[in-house]
């Protein structure tokens, strides 16, 4: 069961650019198979009783989600697939494009026809210029077999699908932020309630899945949704994109069930340290990840609420001893000085002000009361900021003031 | 339904928020970016209350009450999350206050004592700066500031925005957005294009900091009240009796506005009455030579009232075929002002040259139109500027009057500010089967153009004022903080 694969096992097989090379290893099947045996509720049933969680990082339960857009009367639905995939050391997403567009867009069709919408959209992150022709080409591709268009396989169903490239803005990976961009307006995050699964794009029911998680539909479609939720850990099964990276052997993306701990994936899949690096601690989930210390290398990896260390984007970050924690943290905060939308106060400001404090912290000096600075924003970051992005801007600086001691020097 | 806040039952409607409720009961929640019915941003972050025991901060301004909870509008974490939040946005303004024209009057200032916030952890990162290395550190936000003096209504200095977004909301004709991002975020104009909009001020009336002021030189009025050789006039619009006992400690009549005009170096107070009367009389013989009631149908058709000069400013910009529509009759303050420069200066045997006319307003658009009779204009803001400047912050006077204008004028014209106060005293006027009618607000003007244009109604005299409510809510009016 372990050795199933779900994502990768084509990748490098087949020509990502040729829809031939997809179909001859079973590709659309699960489309035709939802066209002529299934109604959309029954595909939506098996989603959910696959208990298939989002990879975007929140891990909200596709199905559900799917249900909900499914379920509202409005005539006028959207379904997004979320390809913004900005989190520093984050390609997950970008090496689906790459290597299996079809997979991809296939997911895509069965979710958005399924929900009832006739247009999708794939948001696309502005730097990936090249994943987006390769989408190009497989979208038009599949609209000559017409698996896209009008009367889809010969049905009543039809669906168009855009490719939206966006700014390359991190808060636009965020759905709300992602409509408004759609929409023409500021990337910036809307107030919720209303969620998007009741007004979202254009005031319409829209769902919003991440690649990765959509590019898992096509086989629960063929193969079950009890199948795959066997699969994994059992509070959020599946198979999971993780991105090794830093002081590693072997980087780069894996494929592994969830519930597999940070140590197998270091030493299993990523050959373990760099030879002559001494481990330090990793990072979870790019830079808003949490840091996790040797002696938690051995907790399981789930969506779950109750994992302490939450998956995020799946990178893994290795972070060897030679590393300077303040270029570190001089690199978080940039990122988030730059990143942050600047729509609420604490956000706004504390990225700012905790930059200012890293570039002193680099010079070798801050100030006791730089230390009272650093707890207060990055309280502030936690408990009142508008939207998650606030929150995720703490969250490596915060382990590193009580998992590093980076205020006791 | 019942709600408790601190532990006390209070009734609570539905769709009502926690802000709402605690607003209406008098109970105290600090806010920067909520205010009237507009958008609820969410943005200060300084509203936060606790819900039912959550052990979580929320924002009251987006809670909605629901039967039965219960919260917190102060406890350790409250107060330490308004006190960050606010010494965050206090560490741009640190040091600023004594030089800046909203000193006193400023929102932000009033918090910032509020919560005792005096420790600073960091210099200001927007502004003018000195040290070297300062310098070097903040030099890419320096960028960020706008400074539009060029306008001549509007003055802008985004060095002491907050990003409160009420300007973006206000704003009738959508000039302002945000540039840029994270801690590069700019309240500007489009691609940052000296502001160019109709003037009406609501901007710089909800403005909580010294981001967006009054423009005018206040230095150079004061010197004028001061000038032994100069007869200083001032017109007073009674629409600015509305506010200006924010400014003015207390003034409420016209009486006591008088005296603490001439307290501030006036010499003649003279109500703007006489002005509303000649317009009017001017406006209905426009409308319908000798009030016949007889439509002049050799005449171009001149309906629109050209009293709210933002409005005339509107139209130009949107409606520019509509133009040649607007009643050509001087304002009221255009007419009077000449009048003092004319026959009042001839009366009185005074050399113009030596008179200073300053029209006390609750409207920011007519300096932007200024008529070449009228020296200033001053709004209820700058008129409270100058008394603090001056040090006279209202004094009750007793018995005090304006001066009497010429022959003066008769009451029922005193409150031409009031929206449909126009329209109704052309009704009475003029005899004859008229369509009156009034338009107030963007929206409302553009409805009543827009049927105008496809002739679905054809007035043959239209009303129209910018500031929902008309200059008693005009965009010079002061605010409470
Ligand atoms: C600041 C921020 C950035 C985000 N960036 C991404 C992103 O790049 N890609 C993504 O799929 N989801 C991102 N998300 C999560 C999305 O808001 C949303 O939850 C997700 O796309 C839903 O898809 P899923 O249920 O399949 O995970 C982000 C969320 C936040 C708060
Ligand atoms: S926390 Fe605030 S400033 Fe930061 S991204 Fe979210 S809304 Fe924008
Ligand atoms: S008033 Fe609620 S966040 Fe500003």
């Amino acid at each position: 069961m372990e050795n199933t694969k779900i994502l990768t096992i084509n990748w490098g097989k087949i020509n990502p650019l040729k829809i031939g090379d997809y179909l001859a290893v079973g590709g659309y099947l699960a489309l035709k198979k939802f066209v002529s045996e299934m109604k959309p509720d029954e595909a939506i049933e098996e989603i959910v009783a696959s208990k298939l969680s989002g990879r975007g990082g929140a891990g909200y339960a596709t199905g559900e989600k799917l249900k909900m857009v499914a379920e509202s009367e409005s005539h006028e639905k959207y379904f997004i697939c979320n390809l913004d995939e900005s989190e520093p050391g984050t390609y997950k997403d970008r090496m689906i494009a790459d290597n299996n567009p079809q997979l991809l867009l296939e997911g895509i069709i069965i979710a958005a026809l399924s929900i009832g919408a006739h247009k999708a959209y794939i948001y696309i992150n502005g730097n990936y210029e090249k994943q987006k022709e390769t989408l190009e080409t497989a979208r038009a591709q599949a609209h000559k077999k017409n698996f896209l268009g009008a009367g889809i396989l010969g049905s009543a169903y039809d669906l168009d699908v855009e490719i939206f490239s966006g700014a390359g803005a991190y808060i636009c990976g965020e759905e709300t932020a992602l409509i408004n961009s759609i929409e023409g307006k500021r990337g910036e995050p809307r107030l919720r309630p209303p969620f998007p699964t009741e007004a979202g794009l254009f005031g319409k029911p829209t769902a919003v899945n991440n690649a990765e998680t959509i590019a898992n539909i096509p086989w629960i479609i063929l193969n079950g949704g009890k199948k795959y939720a066997k699969i994994g850990a059992s509070c959020s099964p599946g198979m999971k994109l993780y991105i090794l990276g830093g002081s590693v052997k072997k980087p780069g993306v894996v494929e592994a069930p969830t519930g597999v701990t940070i140590r197998e994936l270091v030493d299993d899949f990523g050959g373990g340290v760099t030879p002559g690096r001494d481990f330090w601690f990793a990072q979870i989930g790019g830079a808003s990840g949490r840091l996790v210390l040797e002696k938690e290398l051995d907790m399981p990896l789930t969506f779950s609420r109750d994992c302490q260390i939450p998956l995020g984007s799946g990178s893994i970050l290795v972070v060897d001893k030679m590393a300077n924690i303040s270029d570190l943290i001089l690199s978080w905060t940039e990122f988030f000085r730059r990143e942050s939308c600047g729509k609420c106060v604490p956000c706004r400001e504390g990225t700012f002000r905790l930059h200012e404090i890293a570039l002193r912290l680099q010079d070798g000096e801050i100030s006791e009361r730089d230390k009272v600075a650093i707890k207060d924003i990055l309280w502030t970051l936690e408990s009142t900021t508008f939207c998650p992005l606030g929150r995720f801007a703490a969250t490596a600086m915060r382990d590193a003031v009580e998992k590093l001691n980076l205020l006791d020097k | 339904m019942q709600i408790k806040i601190n532990k006390k039952e209070y009734e609570a409607n539905e769709n009502e928020t926690v802000l709402d409720v605690c607003r209406r009961e008098g109970v105290r929640i600090p806010t920067l970016c909520s205010f009237g019915k507009f958008k609820r941003e969410a943005v200060c972050r300084l509203c936060l209350v606790e819900v039912n025991k959550s052990g979580r901060l929320v924002t009251s301004c987006t809670t909605k009450v629901a039967g039965g909870m219960e919260v917190e509008t102060e406890n350790e974490n409250i107060q330490k999350a308004r006190a960050i939040n606010l010494e965050l946005l206090w560490s741009d303004h640190a040091g600023k206050c004594v030089k800046c024209k909203k000193n006193r009057k400023c929102e932000l200032q009033t918090l910032a004592e509020e919560y005792k916030i005096e420790n600073f952890h960091f210099v200001p990162r927007r502004g003018e700066m000195t040290n070297a290395e300062e310098n070097e550190l903040l030099r890419d936000n320096w960028s960020r500031v706008v400074v539009d003096e060029k306008n001549p209504v509007v003055e802008r200095d985004s060095q002491y925005c907050v990003e409160c977004r009420r300007c973006i909301n206000i704003c009738p004709i959508k000039s302002y957005g945000f540039n840029h991002r994270a801690g590069d975020s700019v309240v500007g104009t489009p691609y940052n294009q000296p502001l160019d909009c109709i003037f009406c001020g609501a901007c710089v009336k909800y403005c909580p900091t010294g981001a967006l002021i009054d423009q005018g030189d206040i230095n150079k009025i004061i010197t004028d009240l001061d000038d032994g050789k100069l007869l200083s006039v001032a017109i007073v619009d009674a629409a600015v009796l509305e506010s200006v006992g924010m400014e003015l400690n207390g003034v409420k009549t016209v009486e006591n506005l008088a005296g603490n005009l001439r307290s501030l170096g006036f010499e003649k107070v003279f109500d703007l009455s006489w002005g509303f009367q000649k317009y009017v009389e001017a406006v209905a013989e426009e409308i319908h030579p000798h009030h016949t009631g007889k439509k002049n149908p050799a005449k171009q058709r001149k309906f629109i009232s050209s009293f709210c000069p933002s409005a005339e400013l509107y139209i130009k910009k949107y409606f520019p075929e509509l133009v040649k529509n607007i009643i050509d009759v001087k304002r009221p303050e255009e007419i009077m002002a000449e009048a003092v420069k004319k026959e009042y200066a001839k009366k009185e045997k005074i050399n113009p040259k030596n008179i200073r006319v300053m029209l006390v307003s609750a409207c920011t658009a007519r300096k932007k139109l200024k008529d070449e009779s009228i020296d200033h204009i001053l709004t209820v803001r700058e008129l409270g500027r100058i008394a603090r400047e001056k040090k006279i912050e209202g004094v009750r006077f007793a018995g005090s009057v304006p001066d009497k204008f010429m022959n003066g004028a008769n009451v029922k014209y005193a409150e031409l500010h009031k929206y449909g106060k126009l329209s109704q005293l052309l009704t009475e006027k003029i005899k004859g089967d008229l369509v009156i009618g009034a338009a107030n607000g963007v929206l409302e003007i553009e409805n009543a153009l827009n049927a105008e244009l496809k002739k679905e109604k054809l007035h043959d005299f239209l009303e129209v004022m910018v500031c929902p409510g008309g200059c008693e809510k005009g965009g010079g009016q002061s605010m409470k903080i």
